[in-house]
């Protein structure tokens, strides 16, 4: 496979059978965010401009990532910072931003874009977060079957 | 997402093609895409109007330029349609083999 490279912006996107407020509700919700994000654990926070995002392992024992609220614009744009602390090497990695953006669209669905950007000081980090199209599917999953996609087998 | 869209996107050469010269460096503008191909700038721009239309595409302008960035949500949900449902093990362990062979071919 072919490594990529100066890859500092990537963005996905989908269009979920939801209202924006659905959508918003299920990217800030903590109780939502575990069913499609490998079990996370979001401590409960005001949704404010320079507010803490703080995510743990589903067992609450590791840090997974300590983000700061950069933007919040219910229900149509939430951008915080991103760093992944539950590994080593891509925590030593500089800081990069995740965007999200939520569109009300054509016959009752939303699209929804997620740009995770400034990764030029996090190439490992870069290469780990492909795995937001599983994340993001999930998320499309659970919300129009009310059940997540299977586990990964 | 309409799978007929993204099978149509996908059955073509040049097309995939536009996809792994975005896997390989995303965020382009139709310039540097068109730079690549032995094609004119108008059948570039009708290659990703497709690609775009099946989601597989996402355009986004920054300053003047519109940077194109491949999606790969839609192929995310082909595969777990279309790939992960039908693929045995036995299929796996044949392709294994296939590709051993072929490797020391």
């Amino acid at each position: 496979m072919t490594t990529m490279t100066e890859t500092t912006t990537q963005v996905y996107q989908l269009y979920i059978r939801a209202t924006p407020e659905q959508v918003w509700d299920a990217i800030t919700n903590p109780e939502t965010i575990a069913r499609y994000f490998h079990g996370a654990q979001l401590d409960p926070g005001p949704l404010e401009v320079g507010a803490a995002r703080r995510t743990w392992s589903p067992d609450r024992s590791r840090l997974w990532g300590d983000n700061t609220i950069l933007e919040c614009d219910p229900p149509r744009r939430f951008v915080h910072t991103w760093r992944s602390l539950y590994d080593d090497e891509l925590a030593a990695e500089d800081e990069s931003r995740v965007s999200w953006e939520i569109e009300p669209a054509q016959g009752g669905t939303s699209k929804l874009t997620l740009v995770h950007d400034r990764l030029e000081g996090a190439p490992k980090t870069a290469a780990s977060v492909r795995g937001w199209s599983f994340i993001l599917s999930n998320l499309k999953t659970l919300l129009e079957t009310g059940e997540p996609f299977p586990a990964e087998g | 997402m309409d799978d007929d869209l993204v099978f149509k996107a996908l059955a073509d050469p040049t097309r995939r093609m536009l996809l792994d010269r975005l896997f390989e460096r995303d965020g382009r503008t139709l310039t540097e895409l068109e730079a690549q191909l032995a094609m004119t700038r108008f059948g570039v721009m009708k290659h990703l109007k497709v690609l775009e239309g099946a989601g597989l595409v996402v355009s986004r302008r920054r300053g003047r330029e519109k940077l194109h960035f491949l999606n790969p949500v839609p192929i995310r949900q082909i595969h777990d349609r279309w790939i992960d449902k039908y693929r045995e093990r036995e299929v796996s362990a044949l392709l294994d083999l296939k590709t051993s062979l072929e490797d020391t071919a």
